[in-house]
This record gives structure tokens, sequence and C-alpha cells, in this order.
């Protein structure tokens, strides 16, 4: 135990010495299977149809990183349940290769909730970290 | 300690996980894991990765 928290005590110092300098650590795909290039071609795919139903309020980006369909539109429930699978390979392949495990999965999805919330265009809906729905 | 720093340690979450092994049932193994996660460095890969989906977008 003490072997434990003397490792813990090395990192958060680690951290501390480099924080000042404004480094971070670096998080991306150490490797970019088919599975994921698929996923990102599929977004890029639907990307302008998503933009557009965001903007009619058919969809709204959640507090979990993905879209909810807001309406029971038959076409943007589709669109969506397409994007959120695409977005959890993404996320996932994320955590894994970059060692997070499941609980980091869920510091991964918060980040893309976060990102995606503040690059969403004024009128799109939003969805607060308490589970709230406003309009951005 | 600096803004930075403060806002570092802010910006850091530690996540954990508790795995239970039991061999010897007179002497449970508990293994505790932790996991250090840089919110800062995952909101500059979930920016980059958006940001590489949107440009990519097709018209």
């Amino acid at each position: 135990m003490k072997r434990f928290y003397t490792v813990l005590l090395s990192a958060s110092l680690i951290f501390f010495a480099l924080a000042p300098l404004g480094i971070s650590a670096d998080y991306n795909f150490k490797k970019m299977t088919p599975e994921i290039d698929q996923a990102l071609k599929n977004r890029q795919a639907r990307y302008s149809q998503l933009q557009d139903l965001k903007q009619e309020g058919l969809l709204g980006e959640n507090n979990k990183g993905y879209v909810t369909d807001l309406k029971s539109n038959a076409a943007a429930s589709s669109l969506a349940g397409a994007e959120n699978q695409d977005r959890r390979i993404v996320y996932e392949a994320l955590a894994e290769q970059n060692g997070l495990g499941r609980t980091g999965l869920l510091e991964v999805q918060k980040a893309f909730a976060e990102v995606q919330h503040e690059k969403s265009a004024a009128g799109d809906m939003i969805q607060d970290p308490s589970g709230n729905w406003i309009k951005k | 300690m600096g803004t930075g720093t403060a806002i570092f340690v802010a910006a850091t979450a530690f996540t954990g996980c508790t795995v239970k092994a039991v061999g010897d049932p007179n002497r449970p193994i508990t293994i505790n894991a932790n996991v250090v996660v840089d919110i800062r460095g995952l909101k500059q890969a979930a920016t980059n990765i958006e940001d590489m989906v949107a440009q990519g977008a097709v018209k």
C-alpha cells in the first residue's frame, strides 16, 4: 500500500510540475483501424444533414456525447442511431487505445459532450450537465 | 501554488475501479486500480477529432 501511495504522489508531483508549462496528456488514436476510419468517414458523410436536423430542433446534443431525437421524428431518429453508433466506436477506441479503461470512457464521452456543446450553432438544442435541454 | 497549477488540478480527474478476486475464501484479495485522466488533454483530442469530421464533411 505504501508503494501505491508513493507512485501516486510521484505522478501528482510530475503533473504539478508540468501544469504551469501548459503541458497536458496527448490522447489520440494509436492505431487507425478500419473500423475507426469507417466511423469517421460515416460521420463526415452525414455531417451536413446532422447540422440541418439540429437547426430544425429535431436533434439535440445530450450531455453524454451523443445526439438525441427530441421530437420522435423517424428520419431524425434513424440518423441519430447511426451517428451514435459511429461516435461510440470513436469514444471506445480512444479510451481503449489510451489505456483509460471503462471509467475513462465516461470522461471521454463527457469531454466530447462539452466540445459538441461549444461547437453547436446558435439555436441548436443542448443538454446541460444537470439534464435540462436549453436552446443555445 | 500558481493559477496554472490550480486550474490543472481542477481539470484532472482521478477515476478508479475495484476488482475483487477470491481464491482462498478465508483470504479474499482486493486490488485497487486508479487511472489518472487529464480532462484538458481529452478535450483537446475531442476538439481535434470534431474539427477533422467537420472539415472533411461531404457538402
